[in-house]
């Protein structure tokens, strides 16, 4: 593991080292420090260290359906292009002109061969290759046509139709980033030969929370259903009783990737099959790109919510907008953009598998829009206790008074949960799901690339 | 692909009638901001009622608007509105448990088209709305196209197209009724 060699008493050992020694500590014990979620020299770091490292996800295959189709996304705060170029390769450019920096793609999509910059006219392809300027003769004669192009991501993969970049140049390939973590995209991204589609271009929502609050949440908290969502419960909006619902199992998929699915235990137990998708659909499910054994799993799966580190989180459920409508299975994928130390900028897609028909596609987006989005009667309560987190982790008496946030649930001797030994994916497994390890292995992660410096990666670690 | 315009506002309708829809514009905010959702679906809401919040995004002025077509932040049915409802009668409807103060700005109200028996309706919304001890409250604007059914007498909300002036909502929640 690379760490900083800085004594405690020197003169360039800041707060935030101090967080980030506190969080190596404490973290075996289950302890964070509450500022790591609101101060502003972490997030200044997290930019650098984290979202100026990581593989970030850019968009969904099925956004950029053809040649010269773009979207314009974000990695950390910072704009860029997402285009499939004419020669239908996927390039992901800082969406800064080369001359004075000015952004040039001024809408959130659509298809275009190039883009002009506003100011001075400097035109570019969708490569991202620089055509030309105005009078350029006059104005530029000999000058290099080809050092002058938009400024590229300096990695640009996919897996199963997800897009993501990397701004390091030393990052590791995508698949060796996400680890473990792509047998368990699999059971979602790959349960057919069709694929998943993004139905529909995504929500945008700016919300008080810090990023990590989000992440962690959809890395696997089971335990906040049966409080914060309680609501939804009562009302019939989810189809497993809170106390039965923590059956199932708590996976660290790879460092800083985890997820939490629920697993019917036989093919018999009664209730959804397949994330409950609609049995027409679920007859499509093969292993035409998977093995039998995550088929299997996939089958008796009734819930998966799980997050990509840094901020890529899916969850595949059977919700209902109307209690009157029986549930039916959804897919979202979102990102949770940072956007300061207190705000995020949530950017929510929801998904169907490509040979669904237009009713099923219709009736899974209304149940997802009805469940999870900003005015969903599930995820409309998630944003209550994220935006106070934010205000704890930038006030002064938390750190004055050193308040350190509880994360023991699972460790030894703390709650039911147990290694399980005989899962057929890869990862640490718990079960039940009364343990918070699938957070802790986030912040592992997190403060292992806090603290290395640049061109080199951390070595795994668990716990 | 836009949403098809709203007929054109019209001046060729008697005054009673003009009256009384922006009473019942009146009442509506009156309902709304006084925490009376439940009334104000059992008494001015139609059973069929479609109720939709179009994603907008930023387009080249040639495109149009921007607003998209089959991708919402809301599309609701009556079914879905009095979950919303139901929701806030528990004691567990976090998000708006303390209730969000807020406050309907109705204006611009005109009628359009010339139907009778479904009356088509645009109007202007502010809507104010504020949370907690915070002192910045959100500010939301949009256009609604609204058709009122007379069902029984009454006017009733059949169909509600909210079409916000922002491509990224700042908001604590949606759990709001425009």
């Amino acid at each position: 593991m690379a760490t900083r060699n800085l004594r405690a008493d020197s003169a360039t050992y800041t707060f935030a080292d101090r967080l980030l020694d506190d969080l190596d500590r404490g973290l075996p014990k289950g302890q964070i420090p509450a500022a790591l979620f609101g101060n502003a020299d972490i997030y200044e770091r997290e930019m650098r260290r984290i979202f100026g490292r990581c593989w970030v996800f850019m968009a969904h295959d099925s956004e950029l359906p053809k040649p010269g189709s773009f979207v314009r996304r974000n990695i950390g705060q910072d704009s860029f292009i997402v285009v499939r170029d004419s020669d239908g390769r996927i390039r992901v450019l800082l969406n800064a002109c080369r001359h004075r920096g000015v952004q040039i793609c001024r809408t959130d999509s659509g298809e275009a061969r190039g883009f002009l910059c506003p100011y001075h006219g400097w035109s570019y392809n969708n490569k991202g290759e620089l055509l030309g300027a105005p009078l350029w003769q006059k104005a530029f004669g000999e000058m290099s046509r080809e050092s002058n192009g938009l400024i590229a991501a300096a990695q640009v993969e996919s897996y199963r139709g997800l897009i993501f970049a990397t701004l390091d140049p030393t990052a590791p390939p995508l698949k060796e980033y996400l680890g473990g973590m792509c047998w368990y995209l699999d059971l979602i991204f790959a349960l057919n030969e069709h694929g998943v589609e993004v139905i529909a271009p995504p929500q945008r929502i700016v919300l008080n929370a810090n990023w990590k609050s989000a992440a962690e949440n959809f890395a696997g908290d089971d335990y906040h259903l049966g409080t914060l969502h309680r609501a939804a419960l009562e009302m019939g909006a989810f189809p497993v009783p809170f106390e039965a619902n923590m059956n199932g199992f708590h996976i660290q998929a790879a460092p800083g990737h985890s997820l939490s699915l629920s697993v019917a235990t036989s093919d018999d137990e009664p209730g959804p099959k397949f994330f409950g998708y609609p049995e027409q659909i679920a007859a499509s499910f093969n292993a035409s790109l998977i093995s039998q054994q995550q088929l299997q799993v996939a089958r008796r799966a009734r819930v998966a919510v799980g997050n990509v580190f840094p901020n890529f989180s899916l969850l595949a459920s059977p919700h209902t907008d109307d209690p009157n409508s029986p549930p039916t299975g959804m897919l979202s994928i979102r990102m949770w953009q940072p956007y300061g130390p207190g705000k995020i900028e949530v950017w929510n897609w929801f998904c169907a598998y490509r040979n669904m028909s237009q009713t099923q596609k219709a009736r899974l987006y209304r149940a997802a829009l009805g469940s999870f989005s900003i005015g969903g009667n599930f995820e409309q309560d998630d944003t209550e206790p994220w935006s106070s987190i934010q205000q704890t982790g930038r006030s002064a008496a938390a750190e004055i008074l050193e308040l350190k946030l509880n994360y023991q649930m699972g460790l030894p001797g703390i709650g039911i949960a147990k290694r399980v030994h005989d899962w057929p994916g890869p990862g640490v497994v718990y079960s039940p799901r009364y343990e918070e390890g699938v957070q802790r292995n986030l912040y592992r992660f997190y403060g292992d690339m806090m603290r290395s410096e640049p061109a080199t990666w951390p070595k795994p670690a668990t716990e | 692909m836009e949403h098809p315009k709203a007929p054109e506002a019209s001046a060729d309708h008697p005054r009673a009638l003009y009256d009384e829809v922006l009473a019942w514009m009146y009442r509506e905010a009156e309902l709304l901001d006084d925490l009376r959702e439940r009334e104000w679906l059992e008494t001015m809401v139609a059973p069929d009622i479609v109720y939709q919040m179009p994603i907008r995004q930023t387009v080249k002025r040639a495109s149009g608007r921007g607003f998209l077509v089959n991708a919402y932040h809301l599309d609701e049915s009556y079914g879905s509105l009095l979950s919303r409802i139901k929701r806030t009668e528990t004691e567990f409807a976090w998000s708006e448990d303390p209730p969000s103060p807020s406050r309907h700005f109705v204006s611009n109200v005109r009628l359009c088209g010339t139907r009778e028996v479904d009356i088509e309706v645009k109007s202007n919304l502010l809507l104010f709305r504020s949370r907690g001890d915070h002192p910045e409250p959100t500010l939301l604007a949009a256009e609604r196209q609204d058709t009122l059914s007379r069902i029984g007498g009454t006017l009733r909300l059949k169909r509600r197209l909210v079409l916000i002036d922002i491509t990224v909502l700042e908001t604590h929640n949606l759990s709001v009724i425009f």
